[in-house]
């Protein structure tokens, strides 16, 4: 038996080429979804600025609730968007614990210095030198406020020394301040500037409270263990937490902590995807190579086969193809996951301190993936290769033509009920998180339902294109002809081809259909004469209010907050004269109390938290405090502003860096004295129209094409495959057909009209599929059913449908056409 | 019906299709099959003699009526147990496509007993191998071979299992006259030399003329039979039968 398997695989290459490379491909990008999962499972950061410090004490970076479920308390945590910060009060506590030598306080706040990256350049105060620790090259410590220590590495590349002047700009103020001291040591990641504790603690803007205390045990590195047990006793019922070895990088490094909890859910989403694509697009291959194999599974039937080792053979081809490919795959899956982490981190969603983790799990579980998705496709293949008569063997006589299974159009009927279904859960899904990995289960259903009753659906397209195609006399008349005759095959190219269409379509006009209601509504909302951003300071939006001409300015600052453990994005406005810069379409109340204790809801926001004007909301602000604000409004115009919006100095107060994404002026100033007015703030400029909004639909968008293209790839590819595939089997008769005395050119003519029938098909198809995904998704998130599909892009993704189909025919019948056509004909087995 | 025939049909029937569109292939057939003899079945197209080597050989289940192979009653079979009674003791030769491309002569041959789990006799093999002529083409894949020689080969793999009864289906069909008298005779041999049972449908007068009875079907019903034919004769009776009027 094995060597009849093996036999068969070296004589049918070409036959199995095709399965090869689909398996190939979804291993590997199953392996590359797989060492993304893994990073944001198991990854760890290695702490810089507090490596030197044995233990760690923070603020509780998350939100905490216990969920009672069936008698059971199940307990919850979600992540913080900012920083936790401490009460100082926590580190006097800390000093009288037992075993400790002494206890360091650090707060930590933006000071961007020339020559370092802005995001990693951090202040400090000197007196935590010691967390990582710091020493002197050159210099002494700084002790009144104008005097700093920069790091070597920035000392380096700023060309500092002791007593040069260096520009500081953090949200608080902008100056320059007297270089006094250079330290030995550098970070990989970030730049340290070091301020007199003073200045620090003006600069970090929080008065009483630390970012972090570092806690030195008496007994050196050895007794770090028992201080932690005895700090943790100490600052139990306080939101301090306690945190030692690598756990400390994961504190210092928020952002890459949240970059990570996101990897979990992306790295599971995509390897789903890809997984449920692999198996469609598989079995897709598998049943194409086992129906060209019809007349010799016919014939060993009839000579002595039982069905059960016609599957049996067929099963081990999949397994021997799989685990070939599966291998190869997992081999260039690690090479596929360092591409994606090199795009995500020019993309900004990785950040470089978190280091992709690449163990052997990822490696199985792609070869694991390809003999699943095998083993899967040669099951249902094999079903069907078992009903094939043995009669059929017998003659030379056409095989008998194409029955449908009633199992299968069961199996069609059910995917386009859960289609209806899912599609249904999606219209009443109204959070991010939810719908987009519903939006991508609910396309590939419909599309698995196409593909299951694929073959009634070219029944059908042959009927209706038929006549179109009679139209042109020779081509189109045999290509009608063979659309009608042979509508299983014409089925199994239909599949990959609308998968394709369906999943392009869904993955691109998702993040439009969103992106242009935010956008549309951000545009329509920002009444503003000029829009300056970003990253302005307080000092540069008080210098606006004193420009001439100006009426209004409006700084506006984003965060997360949670409500429960749901999160909220949520927008800080100064409330003084907001109306003549923002029109957040107020429906309900008014926004004139804006103050520290209230707050303005979205329509969405307010359904979802049953909340209306009067009642208070209970949250918890980005940095852990609690807040409870009265609500004062609802509006309309959340998607483009964010669900929820508070006032701008209440936010400030809670968030890592404070300065004003985007600054909003009203007046009959110009641009000119506005750029005037922000001289001293390089950074901020004022911007145009078209850059706001594309910013505005760019947010987020790029890593959903770099992932999901990878998918949209692999379609292609099991397009090209399906249709070559399908194509080089037609040898014979596109030689008979020149037998008898079809031209070359009409024989291609003929494949041209096929093929484009087809394309028009699965056009309509992976449209359809496309509109009703996004129209349910338009509903759910946005409140209305207007999916938004540019028309450049979508004929982009039609065109470069028919182009991939039509040069994956033609090509294949080149190489057919070449032989002579009476060899091929003469030729019998 | 004799106590020697290898195959015995009782008034068996087969009709395809249901209600209205339902076509009789075969009509209350009752025939025995002799051992050790050389029978052909012809009729012009539509007679149902290719339903009738289906139904004979358990490749096909008849509507109604019975099928003995030897001592063993083929309609209460099911499809696994038919393959297996077919691999053991029936031996087929088609008129095309009868070779699996994949697999060398020897593999092709030997195939019924490797997906029955049985040890190739390589003294019976090789004498095989010999009586077929194909002796020095073994390690050959059938796309390296002309078309009689693969017919020989096929032959070769119908009588591997020493069966009670090889069947062809116009094992002659596709090959030209000179190639066809060579399988023919090769047919003829085997039940001279070795005893074999032969059925042979087939719609050519001389093909048939190598048999040493001719039974003829018109309209799914056994029409007449012929002992000790000749191409003359079995022309002439086909042309009374109406449909050798080409």
């Amino acid at each position: 038996m094995i060597g009849l398997v093996l036999s068969t695989l070296r004589h049918r290459k070409a036959g199995f080429a095709g399965a090869f490379l689909a398996l190939f491909c979804a291993a590997a990008l199953v392996c590359a979804c797989g060492i993304l999962l893994d990073t944001g499972l198991r990854g760890t950061i290695a702490p810089e600025r507090y490596a030197g410090a044995p233990v760690l004490v923070t603020g509780d970076q998350y939100v905490h609730q216990d969920k009672i479920k069936k008698h059971k308390v199940k307990h919850k945590a979600k992540a913080l968007a900012e920083r936790a910060w401490l009460p100082v009060a926590t580190a006097d506590r800390l000093r009288g614990v037992p075993g400790v030598r002494s206890v360091v306080t650090e707060v930590t706040f933006p000071a961007e210095v020339p020559g370092a990256t802005p995001g990693s350049s951090w202040g400090h105060g000197w007196e935590s030198a010691a967390l990582t620790p710091f020493t002197f090259a050159a210099g002494r410590a700084p002790s009144a406020a104008g005097e700093v220590v920069v790091d070597a590495a920035t000392a380096r590349t700023a060309h500092l020394r002791v007593g040069s002047r260096l520009p500081v700009s953090s949200p608080i103020a902008t100056g320059a301040y007297r270089v006094v001291g250079v330290t030995r040591e550098a970070l990989p990641h970030q730049a340290a500037v070091f301020f007199s504790t003073g200045e620090a603690r003006r600069l970090a803007g929080r008065p009483g409270a630390v970012s972090a205390i570092g806690v030195f045990p008496a007994a050196g590195e050895s007794g770090t263990s028992t201080v932690a047990k005895s700090v943790t006793a100490a600052v139990r019922g306080t939101t301090a937490t306690v945190h030692t070895g690598g756990d400390r990088g994961r504190t210092e490094f928020w952002d890459a902590e949240k970059a990570r909890i996101k990897l979990i859910s992306m790295g599971g989403a995509l390897g789903g995807t890809a997984l449920l694509v692999a198996i469609l697009v598989v079995a897709g291959t598998f049943a194409l190579s086992i129906q060209q194999r019809q007349r010799e599974i016919a014939l060993l039937r009839a000579v002595a086969a039982t069905p059960r080792q016609i599957r049996r053979m067929i099963g081990r081809e999949a397994l021997i193809v799989s685990v070939g490919a599966g291998a190869l795959g997992a081999a260039v899956g690690p090479l596929l996951g360092l591409w994606l982490r090199d795009r995500f981190r020019a993309l900004g969603a990785l950040p470089p301190t978190l280091n992709l983790v690449i163990s052997p799990f990822p490696l199985f579980a792609a070869v694991l993936a390809a003999v699943v998705a095998a083993w899967a496709a040669a099951r249902l293949s094999a079903r069907r290769s078992a009903r094939i008569r043995p009669v059929e063997a017998l003659g030379e006589a056409a095989l008998s033509g194409p029955r449908t299974g009633a199992a299968r159009i069961l199996a069609g009927l059910a995917c386009l009920a859960g289609g209806v279904v899912l599609t249904l859960v999606l219209s009443s899904l109204n959070t991010e998180a939810a719908s987009s990995p519903v939006t991508m289960l609910t396309a590939i259903v419909w599309t698995v339902a196409v593909a299951l009753l694929a073959p009634i659906v070219a029944r059908t397209a042959a009927a209706l294109w038929g006549t179109l195609l009679r139209l042109s006399p020779v081509g189109g008349h045999l290509a009608a002809a063979n659309l009608r005759t042979r509508s299983r095959i014409v089925g199994s190219v239909i599949a990959p081809l609308t998968l394709m269409v369906g999943l392009t379509g869904t993955i691109l006009f998702a993040q439009t259909t969103m992106g242009h209601a935010a956008t549309a509504q951000a545009d329509a909302g920002t009444v503003a004469d000029h829009v300056l951003g970003p990253k302005v300071p307080a000092a540069a939006a008080a210098a606006l209010r004193h420009t001439d001409g100006v009426t209004t300015v409006t700084e506006v600052l984003h965060s997360t907050v949670r409500v429960g453990l749901a999160n909220y994005g949520v927008q800080g406005v100064t409330p003084a004269g907001l109306s003549r810069t923002m029109n957040l379409d107020v429906r309900s109340g008014s926004l004139n109390g804006l103050d520290a204790g209230t707050i303005a809801v979205s329509g969405t926001a307010a359904d979802r938290l049953g909340v209306h004007v009067g009642d208070t909301i209970r949250m918890t602000l980005g940095d852990g405090t609690p807040f409870a604000p009265r609500v004062i409004a609802v509006y309309g115009r959340g998607l483009g502003f964010g669900d929820l919006t508070v006032a701008h100095d209440l936010l400030a107060a809670h968030v890592d860096d404070p300065r004003a994404d985007t600054v909003l002026v009203a007046g009959p100033a110009g641009a000119d004295a506005l750029r005037s007015a922000v001289r001293h703030y390089p950074a901020v400029t004022v911007l145009d129209q078209a850059t706001l909004s594309k910013d505005r639909a760019a947010a987020g968008a790029e890593v959903n094409y770099v992932a999901m293209g990878l998918i949209i790839a692999f379609t292609a590819i099991a397009v090209v495959n399906t249709l070559a595939m399908a194509t080089a089997d037609r040898a014979r008769e596109l030689a008979l057909l020149r037998l008898v005395g079809t031209t070359r050119r009409q024989v291609m003519r003929m494949l041209r009209w096929e093929t484009l029938a087809v394309v028009a098909t699965a056009v309509v198809l992976g449209t359809a599929v496309t509109l009703i995904t996004l129209t349910a998704l338009a509903t759910g998130m946005i409140g209305s059913a207007a999916p938004y599909v540019p028309p450049v892009p979508y004929l982009a993704v039609i065109g470069g449908a028919a182009a991939l189909a039509v040069l994956a025919t033609v090509l294949p019948a080149r190489l057919a056409l070449a032989t002579r056509p009476a060899d091929l004909i003469g030729s019998r087995a | 019906m004799g106590m020697d025939d290898v195959v015995a049909m009782d008034a068996v029937s087969k009709v395809y299709g249901k209600g209205r569109s339902a076509v009789a292939a075969l009509r209350e057939v009752t025939i025995g099959l002799p051992r050790g003899r050389f029978t052909a079945v012809m009729g012009p197209s539509g007679s149902g003699k290719s339903t009738f080597l289906h139904c004979a050989a358990g490749l096909d289940t008849p509507t109604s009526g019975s099928v003995r192979l030897g001592d063993t009653e083929l309609s209460r079979l099911n499809e696994t147990r038919l393959t297996e009674l077919r691999r053991r003791r029936v031996g087929f030769v088609f008129q095309a496509f009868n070779l699996v491309p994949s697999l060398t002569v020897e593999q092709n041959i030997t195939l019924p007993l490797r997906l029955s789990r049985t040890r190739v006799d390589r003294a019976r093999l090789r004498e095989i191998v010999e009586r077929v002529g194909l002796a020095e083409r073994i390690g050959h894949r059938p796309a390296q071979l002309s078309g009689g020689q693969q017919q020989r080969v096929a032959i070769a793999r119908a009588l591997v299992t020493r069966p009670e009864v090889v069947f062809g289906d116009e094992p002659t069909g596709a090959l030209d006259t000179m190639t066809a008298r060579e399988v023919l005779s090769l047919l003829r041999e085997t039940v001279d030399g070795m005893g074999q049972t032969v059925v042979m449908v087939t719609h050519d007068p001389v093909a048939a003329s190598y048999a040493d009875t001719v039974l003829f079907l018109a309209d799914g019903r056994i029409a007449d039979a012929m002992d000790a034919p000749t191409s003359e004769k079995v022309a002439a009776r086909m042309t009374r039968l109406g449909a050798w009027n080409r």
